[in-house]
């Protein structure tokens, strides 16, 4: 972890006035600027909503599906959009790869750090809806940041390895949003892990995704704690793929401006 | 202290690939035809160093590799071969307005190229009266830079990067565009930056300016060296390459 932070402390400032920049520029794009962040998580909810507790009634015990599905819905957006804006985040800042000298990591960084932002507006959404369904806020709330983290360390993995990929094949970002959507419908965002058959559980739990929304739902809905197995799984595949993606795009990095 | 080496290139060069596949679609579609990329050699066994305090003018035609050269030093772009070393915070005066967005005011996109260009925000928070009166911007600068011409979008650019207080200075040609105003006040500038002992690296094409103002010059011709020395001597050996 050292090694990351290291390029970052000595570059704080300009992470957080690059951070600030894409926040601030979203703001004055659209008076709607940040509602849209919390419009769109509201209007998926409600088709989605809709038609899983509705049209395909998905068996989510005593839990109403809405609340059921938001508490996962509201990391899983994150996760999207962090690494749709990361992935793209080298290209959109070509004219500073080819002009400056800085340390390229801080362009992931910070498109993940400015969605943040939207980020909490949708955790507060979420808080609403769980005193409007009377969900309790139960003690295992409190586990909520180390599943975050770990849901981080992916993210940033990822973040490193698809930005740094795009940059040689341009295309990534436009075949990303497709991938990504199967990779929801391969994790228990929608559905309920339990639904799962036992013949291709162990598929599903090899998704790091799988345990993390799982752990979501556990320490929030049930007040129960994470599966500690399932969860280490998920630390170790996102430590992993952090330290390997880090490195994969330090060496790239040197070549960026070669092609850009 | 004058003669220490604060710039050195080591035998370096760079090679691009041209041709390169640039998406997945092609790349994969090709996957069965043979390898066509080109390799292309910028740069050849460059060989130089630069002193503190010096003011060296790289000359060469069009393509000759002083652009490479200038990317390298500023850190832009990695050698293939050979090492680059270079002690100092770089100036780069090589397309002002690096990370402008449209859409925030000149102010907080003082503080977004400042630091991109190195300084704390500490440093520039002491600057920001000093920037904003170079560029004679105070009363537009809380306005979206998307609403500035031109001019005034060069001389806050130019206005923050020489408030970055740089060691060694690099200048790519920007000297060829603005009005005669803004020109002089980089001459002005460059001048100011040479009497307090700071380096400065300019590529131009503009034979007057490297002659009036280069202690040393160094001519590129296809990726190599082929003449250092005083100006008058390097800028001789220009004119024959190109009769």
């Amino acid at each position: 972890m050292i090694f990351i932070m290291e390029p970052l402390f000595s570059y704080k400032d300009l992470f957080w006035q690059l951070t600030f920049r894409e926040i601030k520029a979203r703001y004055k794009q659209s008076v709607l600027g940040y509602a849209w962040a919390i419009l769109v998580p509201l209007l998926n909810l409600l088709v989605l909503s809709i038609v899983f507790s509705y049209v395909f009634k998905v068996p989510t015990g005593n839990v109403p599906y809405p609340i059921f599905l938001f508490v996962a819905l509201v990391p899983w957006l994150f996760l999207v959009n962090s690494i749709t804006s990361a992935t793209g985040s080298i290209m959109a800042n070509s004219s500073l790869i080819t002009k400056v000298k800085l340390p390229r990591e801080i362009l992931p960084l910070t498109a993940i750090s400015s969605k943040m932002v939207d980020l909490l507006l949708t955790c507060i959404v979420l808080m609403i809806f769980m005193v409007i369904y009377q969900i309790k806020f139960q003690p295992t709330l409190a586990l909520i940041p180390l599943i975050f983290i770990i849901q981080l360390g992916l993210i940033t993995g990822i973040s490193f390895i698809l930005s740094a990929t795009n940059v040689f094949f341009r295309d990534i970002e436009n075949i990303l949003g497709v991938f990504l959507t199967i990779w929801m419908y391969l994790t228990p965002v929608l559905y309920p892990s339990e639904l799962i058959p036992s013949n291709l559980r162990i598929l599903f739990f090899l998704n790091p995704m799988t345990p993390i929304v799982d752990a979501y739902r556990n320490t929030i809905i049930y007040g129960k704690f994470p599966n500690i197995g399932e969860l280490g799984y998920s630390f170790i595949f996102a430590l992993s793929l952090l330290v390997l993606g880090w490195i994969y795009f330090r060496k790239r990095a040197k070549y960026f401006a070669d092609v850009i | 202290m004058r003669n220490k080496v604060i710039i050195e290139f080591n035998n370096v060069s760079k090679k691009f690939k041209k041709g390169q596949k640039l998406y997945l679609k092609q790349a994969l579609l090709d996957f069965f035809k043979p390898n066509v990329t080109e390799e292309f050699w910028a740069l050849k066994n460059i060989d130089f160093k630069i002193s503190k305090g010096e003011s060296v003018g790289i000359i060469g035609v069009n393509g000759s590799g002083k652009s490479t050269i200038l990317k390298l030093i500023a850190g832009v772009l990695t050698p293939t071969r050979g090492e680059v070393e270079v002690i100092g915070r770089i100036g780069p005066l090589i397309e002002l307005g690096a990370g402008f967005h449209p859409e925030l005011s000149g102010r907080d996109n003082i503080y977004l190229n400042g630091t991109i260009l190195g300084l704390s925000k500490k440093e520039l928070e002491e600057k920001f009266e000093s920037i904003v009166d170079f560029a004679e911007l105070s009363d537009f600068i809380d306005t979206p830079v998307k609403h500035y011409s031109s001019g005034m979008y060069m001389r806050l650019g130019f206005s923050i990067a020489i408030h970055i207080n740089p060691e060694i200075l690099l200048i790519d040609e920007i000297l060829a565009v603005g009005d005669l105003g803004f020109q002089k006040k980089c001459i002005d500038k460059m001048n100011s930056f040479h009497s307090q002992g700071k380096t400065i690296i300019i590529i131009s094409h503009s034979m007057d300016i490297v002659s009036t103002f280069c202690e040393k010059a160094i001519l590129i011709d296809k990726g190599k060296i082929r003449e250092v020395g005083k100006p008058e001597k390097v800028i001789a050996a220009y004119n024959k390459l190109i009769t």
